[in-house]
């Protein structure tokens, strides 16, 4: 999970939304928060209607035969209803995916979930938090853009790492 | 002549689900390689029947390609479907923009040779971005035993230390 968090997270950071400026964090970070709380309705609700299929006899064996099929046409439409970016429907496909492969019941699912999509939310918010900080320091120009973008990202995960073990 | 920023991005955006994938460097190389002909294959298809699909519905289709072919290989060879990020990233997707319509080219002029030809340096880029990864992971982990390696921390560190060099490279004149 801590993989997903950082992979998903960091391509919803660089594009997940249309950016806020970064003159304005606290945009940003109201933005982060709302998509957060898409991310696991949006999760969760695709992990039920899973279940939901799965406990009807006559549906069981298309929903376990077409599993891929089901979670991308139910991430793209609800993405789509939502009017979210490409990135958010990837995030959703491929944490419903894995949390999905885990064999677990619906509730250690959900929060699972809910795991996931706050992980996801601190590391934007410290992405965000970090990259206006930058705007205020002497970054050389060879290291602006994706080098410092890069080495953020990569901060954070460490920091995330060590707290893994305490949540998964 | 320098290589542009905008491919680094594409190539960097596109290897993030392999940081997912638990793969060493051979298996590493063999979904690169997958991802790039399925690249291709999805590049030719579209170029031939963009016409046939009405402009709103070509991004539902070419979602709906993606989905159907992460449901096959997932039935074939258990590839979790991760890998349609990759190519979702490297494929052009300016055309699935509603502003975008379908220049009038002939099949037999010369801007066929030359589309195709930079789809297939981008993917040729892409499978030897993956597996200079793969190579550094490998090495950092097993030989070195740095454990940061085994993470996206790390990958992430050696792509920062990647992404300086690239932006940083000598411009070199046309001779």
């Amino acid at each position: 999970m801590y993989f997903l968090i950082i992979t998903f997270g960091f391509l919803l950071a660089m594009r997940g939304a249309r950016p806020a400026p970064l003159q304005k964090p606290g945009d940003g970070l109201e933005r982060i928060l709302r998509n957060a709380a898409d991310f696991f309705l949006t999760t969760s609700l695709i992990l039920v209607l899973w279940a939901l299929a799965t406990a009807v006899e006559k549906i069981q064996p298309i929903a376990l035969e077409y599993e891929v099929l089901g979670f991308g046409i139910a991430a793209y439409l609800f993405s789509r209803f939502q009017k979210k970016t490409d990135a958010f429907f990837f995030s959703v496909f491929a944490s419903v995916f894995m949390i999905h492969s885990r064999q677990i019941d619906l509730f250690h699912g959900l929060s699972l979930v809910w795991a996931v999509s706050a992980g996801i939310a601190i590391f934007q918010a410290c992405f965000l938090g970090l990259r206006y900080k930058l705007l205020f320091s002497d970054t050389p120009v060879s290291m602006r853009g994706w080098p410092s973008l890069c080495l953020l990202a990569g901060c954070i995960s460490l920091v995330l790492w060590s707290l893994e073990s305490l949540v998964f | 002549m320098k290589l542009p920023e905008s491919l680094f991005s594409r190539l960097f955006l596109a290897y993030l689900p392999f940081m997912v994938y638990p793969y060493g460097f051979f298996k590493a190389g063999v979904a690169a390689l997958w991802i790039v002909v399925f690249l291709w294959i999805t590049v030719a298809f579209f170029w031939f029947t963009r016409r046939i699909f009405p402009d709103r519905s070509l991004k539902c289709a070419f979602f709906l390609w993606l989905i159907v072919w992460a449901q096959a290989v997932w039935t074939l060879t258990k590839l979790p479907p991760y890998w349609i990020v990759s190519v979702f990233f490297l494929a052009p997707v300016s055309f699935l923009e509603d502003t975008v319509k379908p220049g009038h080219v002939r099949v037999f002029s010369r801007q066929v040779p030359k589309y195709f030809f930079e789809r297939a340096l981008a993917g040729i880029g892409f499978a030897g971005f993956v597996m200079l990864l793969a190579l550094v992971r490998g090495v950092g982990e097993k030989h070195l035993g740095i454990h940061a390696f085994e993470q996206p921390a790390g990958m992430l560190l050696v792509i920062a230390a990647v992404a300086f060099l690239w932006k940083n490279q000598p411009y070199q004149g046309r001779r």
